[in-house]
């Protein structure tokens, strides 16, 4: 994989993000703690931190499933967070893959990959459980990229998890998206299926030209699977950097940091 | 994959997908036009004649207009049977929900203790529910005289049937994971059954449970047709004697009743679910 170039412009730009969960004025949980991150185009970013970290949270204020309470997040130079427009406009530019697959399991697999289109179709035509030809060839291939075109007219919920995840990386592939949001995607994964699952991840978005958030709390996955890595820590970054500069007092300071501890390069 | 072979899979899958389309499409067909067939027959049997009833709308129009105003001056006769009418729903009510909890722990697949018993019980409840409240009302006037208690039995056997099926359906669906999970504690085979599988249906139950009282009162406010308490004898009395105007009062009364117990329905349902 190459190294992001840094000459280009940002495809997400995060400034001073953050969210607070209930108490409006006060009392309420500090889920994100001004984050402040670039991601580069054709980046594959690995975020890396415990459980309640915030990671779940900054994925889903990029696609505004949570709206954030302070800071902006720009998408290709356009401010997104602000926008009071079309959300569906927004949304259907980030896959999401969730760690618990998220499929409708009474759906057959290919129509599961097929709602990856809805949010380029109108409501009427959804109406009659209806796709167009092209959305599914789009459909199709997404599913072949990884390889579960065989298949296709299955239920959902006939298949194991990996090949699940295996589908929703197919359903986000068919929104075409500029980015997938990937949230924890192996963690109900084992060793073998979740590194088979992550290079199907990596191997559609570079093939496809797809930037890549993926959450993990995995430390082996994202030495191997990322070139750079942000770590957060009860809502905080507290590391940046390449994957190889992963040392033990950084994994320290992701996973072990307390709540008094002053973080000296947090400014 | 080479990009060739990538090409005939996608083209090969969607082969298939436009001819199991096809497929479908001439099943579809197919299944339309037999109901067509059968519910057109059916409706021709039974006389459904749209022009019969817009002929018809003379007559109703003199009916209603014959029960116009209510007499309200008759309210005050009512009050009596208003609330006879809420207390038989609420008394057949709360024994059906008594009952219906041992009859679908019996008639769920997971927690009958035999086959047998599970397929007795289904019977049961079966033919609870295939006898009207009308039809037990009848029965019970005979056995334990005119009056508000046939009511309350009528109601009660009748919703049983109701509940116990809806109870063991759900308790059929529960999440095997919990299940699982107490059995591998050790605990006895009631124990998995209250805290396993109690605490999944219970929402649902509850739900069933409001529902069926509105059930109640609306099956209440007619038994009394029947010699079986409450607003239905008010209502029969005075059609038989041609007092529509009192009629249309006792019809006024039912819809306040039924209306007034959605809206209780509704709070208590946001209240614990």
């Amino acid at each position: 994989m190459n190294t992001p170039d840094t000459q280009r412009k940002p495809m997400i730009s995060i400034r001073g993000l953050s969210k607070t969960y209930g108490g409006k004025g006060g009392g309420g949980v500090l889920a994100l703690n001004n984050i402040s991150i670039d991601v580069a185009a054709g980046e594959f970013l690995v975020i890396l931190g415990p459980s309640g970290a915030g990671k779940s949270t900054l994925l889903r204020c990029i696609n505004r499933l949570v709206d954030p309470s302070e800071g902006q997040v720009f998408h290709d130079g356009t401010e997104i967070t602000a926008h009071r427009g079309d959300l569906r406009a927004i949304r259907r530019q980030f896959g999401m893959v969730f760690q618990q697959f998220n499929l409708v399991k009474r759906l057959s697999v290919l129509t599961n990959v097929l709602t990856g289109r809805l949010g380029y179709r109108s409501v009427w035509r959804s109406l009659a459980y209806s796709f167009p030809e092209a959305d599914k060839r789009i459909a199709i291939e997404c599913l072949a990229r990884v390889n579960m075109d065989h298949k296709a007219f299955q239920r959902a919920d006939t298949l194991s998890g990996g090949e699940q995840q295996r589908v929703a990386i197919a359903r986000a592939l068919a929104q075409q998206p500029m980015v997938i949001l990937a949230d924890e995607p192996v963690a109900s994964l084992d060793p073998k299926i979740a590194r088979q699952v992550l290079g199907y991840l990596r191997e559609a978005a570079q093939e496809l030209g797809i930037t890549v958030l993926c959450n993990l709390h995995q430390v082996d996955y994202a030495r191997e699977f990322s070139e750079r890595v942000v770590g957060m820590s009860r809502g905080a970054v507290v590391f940046e950097g390449p994957s190889s500069a992963l040392t033990d007092d950084i994994l320290h300071r992701i996973y072990y940091r307390e709540p008094g501890e002053v973080e000296k390069d947090e400014a | 994959m080479s990009a060739l072979t990538f090409e005939a899979a996608v083209a090969s899958t969607l082969a298939a997908e436009s001819q199991r389309r096809g497929k479908r499409l001439a099943r579809t067909l197919i299944w339309a036009a037999a109901a067509i067939a059968v519910l057109w027959f059916s409706g021709a049997q039974i006389g459904m004649n749209p022009l019969a009833l817009v002929k018809g709308v003379p007559f109703m129009a003199d009916f209603f207009s014959r029960m116009f105003p209510p007499d309200l001056a008759h309210l005050s006769l009512l009050g009596d049977a208003t609330l006879e009418t809420v207390q038989i729903a609420v008394w057949g009510t709360l024994i059906a929900i008594l009952l219906s909890i041992p009859f679908a722990l019996l008639g769920a697949k997971n927690t009958t203790p035999h086959p047998i018993v599970f397929h007795a019980t289904r019977m049961f409840l079966n033919a609870l529910r295939a006898i009207n409240e009308l039809v037990f009302a009848l029965i019970f006037v005979s056995a334990v005289g005119l009056g508000p208690f046939a009511g309350v039995l009528a109601i009660a056997l009748h919703a049983t049937g109701m509940l116990a099926k809806f109870c063991a359906e759900e308790i059929e669906g529960v999440d095997r994971g919990p299940i699982e999970a107490m059995q591998a504690t050790g605990a006895g085979r009631l124990q998995v059954i209250l805290f396993g599988i109690v605490p999944q249906v219970i929402p649902a139950f509850i739900s069933y449970s409001i529902y069926r009282f509105d059930v109640s009162i609306r099956a209440a406010t007619i038994l009394g047709l029947v010699g079986a308490g409450g607003l239905g004898f008010s209502l029969i009395k005075t059609m038989k004697l041609f007092k529509y105007h009192e009629t249309a009062t006792c019809i006024l009364v039912i819809f306040v009743i039924v209306l007034v117990s959605d809206w209780v329905c509704a709070r208590i349902r946001a209240r614990i679910i």
